[in-house]
């Protein structure tokens, strides 16, 4: 096992009698990122955004999925993190069953909003990191640390068009923590977030019903609830919700909850969404 | 984005069947992203014939406006009902007329004609060029996703009955596919006696 | 001192950049392709056309892959890149090459899922240069089911029950929801929604070749042949079908 973690120690001190110079070389690099190849032109940048940005340039014909609620927050009982799981590629829907919580490790997890390679393949390269840590200090990574290391990496990337918004949550030690992390650089500690186009909706039912003192099966109904508002208002989000609590002893799923059944089965026990009609009405 | 035919979304598809025809739409309204209503029908009654008007949703109900005047002036003018071919030519030089600023709509038509039995459709692009014919015609945001479903399981000579599951399963299965329309559905099954109206009850998001 | 050894230029125009003429490195050469899952099988279809613009470069031209593999035929993987074919054609056969390797490296099979992790590292490898390819992979899981992996152009994958890409995506899907995942049908007489069962492989291929003629109808990039790949645990049986030619 030692010599594995050795192998990836970044330590300036390397017995040269068991490694090779190449794989000193390996090591001394901080951290093994992959090398993306890029236009053979001068401005990749401007390639990039003429080509796959559909925010900046609609026509773009690469279509990059997009379109996203996701939600994180603090509680006394640990935290509720809540998703949907609808991939848009301009109106096009292009799924309705994406897995939008990336499990990190199972202690902690990554939500996906913005581009969906982007989230997918940074969030499982920080899963490897956060075991290369776990390996060379024989202690599980911080939150904060791991959102760190994707801050970083997302920094460096800065301008090529990446494009993501997400929550990293998971236990210090005995402490809940939430960190939000976007392509811009943004890395912010927080109790609760919301992230995606539907947002705002979500924001709107989860600040009404949020307080600290939520049982678990509160703050897990309120996480729920929350998105379901943002599928009905934001044509990006639908699909179905993906509930997760996360406790010291790491996260447990709550299951997947198909919006098309949960809709009604909500309006019926709560008497709301009564702007939308069942029977035909006068102005039909 | 700004294409002011996909701002507010929608859908519509009409079917002939065995001696009936059907026109569903969506009911939803939005302003891009935004769901602003899911109570906004998008099929207009002018006598025995309807049209649906997916579109631009000022032009939807500045059209159904237009529509129902100039009806009700025939009506005036020749005291009778207007049939269906009459009623898609009315359509067509309405919206000829405004060759060089159009009304940002794909409205189709459907109905029995009173005389012959005969059911008929038709569609429209947004300056009048009237689409006969025989099978089904669709049209909004969702067209794509209309043309897969109903190209795949609309058969002649469907019973009424029968042809309302063929359209509210096209319908309902394309919406589900665009992010622009949905929010309920609307049918109406239309016999030469008999007009039957029905909301599907569909996912909300 | 060493002047006289330069000319000026006619003109003294000094570029800070070089001079680019619109770099335009894509194209779209149509086609539609489909996947479907089963118990024990697990298929890959895709129209036969190949198109620039409104010509059609050929009628014929097989675009479903087969990557041979350790293990017997039964793990043969078949994949298929759509959309711009010199990129579909490139990325398919680095990934030909890379699974070859895996196989040497390992001396094991490769496993379906292990090749969607594996694709998904190539097309990420092109963040910022994509290839411009809407990528299926299927074939049989250890346990001989069939599983299939669909990916977005920078790599963003899912395994799915069924998937359409390219062209008349749009067309297919739909029906797909309908007919393989039984969206929006309710039993008669519970009331509840259907669940989606596994299909057989008979009514699955009848349900693609009605799939691929309504779409041909519609769809002026979809026609000519259709190529059905299908791998079983007798390995990958290849089935064409004739569309129509106009």
């Amino acid at each position: 096992m030692d010599s594995i973690v050795n192998r990836f120690t970044a330590r300036p001190e390397f017995d040269e009698a068991v490694l090779s110079e190449e794989e000193i070389r390996d090591c001394m690099k901080p951290q093994s990122v992959p090398t993306l190849s890029l236009p053979p032109i001068s401005q990749p940048t401007a390639f990039l955004r003429a080509h796959t940005d559909d925010a900046s340039n609609p026509d773009a014909r690469i279509k990059i999925a997009h379109g996203t609620t996701t939600l994180a927050f603090r509680f006394q009982g640990g935290i509720v993190v809540a998703v949907d799981s609808r991939a848009t590629a301009g109106d096009w829907i292009a799924s309705q069953t994406v897995k939008k919580v990336i499990e990190i490790n199972p202690y902690m997890l990554g939500t996906m909003a913005g581009g969906a390679a982007d989230c997918q393949f940074w969030e499982t390269w920080l899963g490897i990191q956060c075991r290369l840590h776990e390996l060379r200090e024989k202690s599980r990574i911080s939150v904060a640390a791991a959102s760190k290391i994707l801050s970083n990496l997302v920094y460096g990337y800065k301008g090529m068009g990446l494009s993501m918004g997400t929550m990293i949550c998971g236990y210090t030690k005995s402490e809940p923590a939430i960190f939000y992390v976007d392509s811009d650089g943004t890395r912010l500690k927080g109790d609760l977030f919301c992230v995606g186009s539907g947002q705002t909706f979500a924001y709107g039912v989860l600040d009404s019903g949020y307080k600290w003192d939520l049982t678990v099966e509160e703050a897990l109904a309120l996480g729920k609830r929350s998105i379901l508002a943002a599928t009905h208002r934001d044509a990006y989000s639908g699909g179905s919700i993906n509930l997760y609590h996360v406790e010291e002893k790491g996260w447990t799923y709550h299951g997947n909850h198909n919006v098309g059944t949960t809709f009604w089965e909500t309006k019926e026990a709560e008497g709301s969404f009564n702007n939308v009609p069942t029977e035909i009405t006068a102005n039909v | 984005m700004s294409d002011p035919s996909s701002i507010n979304g929608g859908a519509i598809v009409a079917m002939v069947g065995k001696d009936c025809v059907a026109i569903a739409c969506d009911m939803r309204l939005g302003m891009q992203a935004l769901t602003v209503s899911n109570d906004f029908p998008k099929i207009y009654q002018y006598n025995n014939t309807f049209i649906g008007l997916a579109g631009l949703a000022t032009d939807v109900l500045t059209l159904s406006e237009v529509f129902r005047y100039k009806v009700n002036m025939y009506n005036l003018r020749e005291e009778r009902d207007i049939e269906p071919e009459t009623f898609a030519n009315l359509v067509s030089s309405t919206l000829y007329e405004k060759r060089f600023g159009p009304y940002f709509v794909g409205p189709i038509v459907a109905g029995i004609n009173s005389k012959t039995g005969k059911p008929y459709i038709c569609g429209f692009d947004l300056i009048g060029c009237i689409n006969f014919a025989k099978d089904f015609v669709v049209g909004g945001t969702t067209s794509h996703q209309l043309f897969g479903m109903c190209e795949s399981l609309w058969e002649p000579d469907l019973e009424p009955e029968d042809l309302f599951e063929t359209i509210s399963q096209a319908l309902m299965n394309a919406q589900d596919r665009d992010a622009m329309s949905g929010a309920g559905g609307l049918v109406y099954i239309i016999t030469k006696d008999k007009i039957v109206k029905r909301l599907l009850k569909t996912r909300q998001d | 001192m060493y002047a006289e050894h330069f000319s000026e230029p006619a003109t003294s125009h000094v570029a800070s950049a070089p001079i680019e003429h619109q770099f335009y490195p894509y194209a779209s050469n149509g086609g539609t392709i489909l996947a479907i899952a089963g118990a024990d099988y697990a298929l890959l279809a895709g129209d036969t056309r190949h198109i620039t613009g409104y010509s059609i470069n050929t009628r014929f031209r097989p675009s479903i892959h087969t990557l041979e593999n350790l293990g017997g035929p039964e793990r043969a993987i078949v994949v298929a890149a759509n959309g711009f074919s010199a990129d579909g054609d490139a990325l398919v056969r680095r990934l030909a090459q890379r699974a070859e390797w895996y196989t040497y490296n390992h001396n094991k099979p490769l496993s379906v899922s292990a090749c969607a992790r594996l694709v998904q590292t190539m097309l990420y490898g092109k963040r910022t240069f994509p290839y411009y390819v809407h990528t299926i992979v299927a074939g049989l899981d250890e346990s001989g089911r069939g599983e299939v992996y669909s990916f977005d152009p920078v790599g963003s994958y899912e395994r799915e029950q069924c998937r359409a890409g390219g062209s008349a995506a749009s067309l297919l899907m739909p029906f797909l929801d309908n007919q393989v995942n039984k969206k929006n049908q309710y039993d008669a007489a519970t009331g509840l929604p259907q669940v989606a069962t596994d299909l057989p492989l008979e009514e699955t291929l009848k349900l693609v070749k009605d799939a691929f003629s309504s779409v041909t109808e519609r769809h002026i990039h979809v026609g000519d042949y259709l190529e059905i790949k299908i791998v079983t645990k007798e390995g990958v049986k290849v089935e064409y079908f004739p569309l129509k030619r106009d």
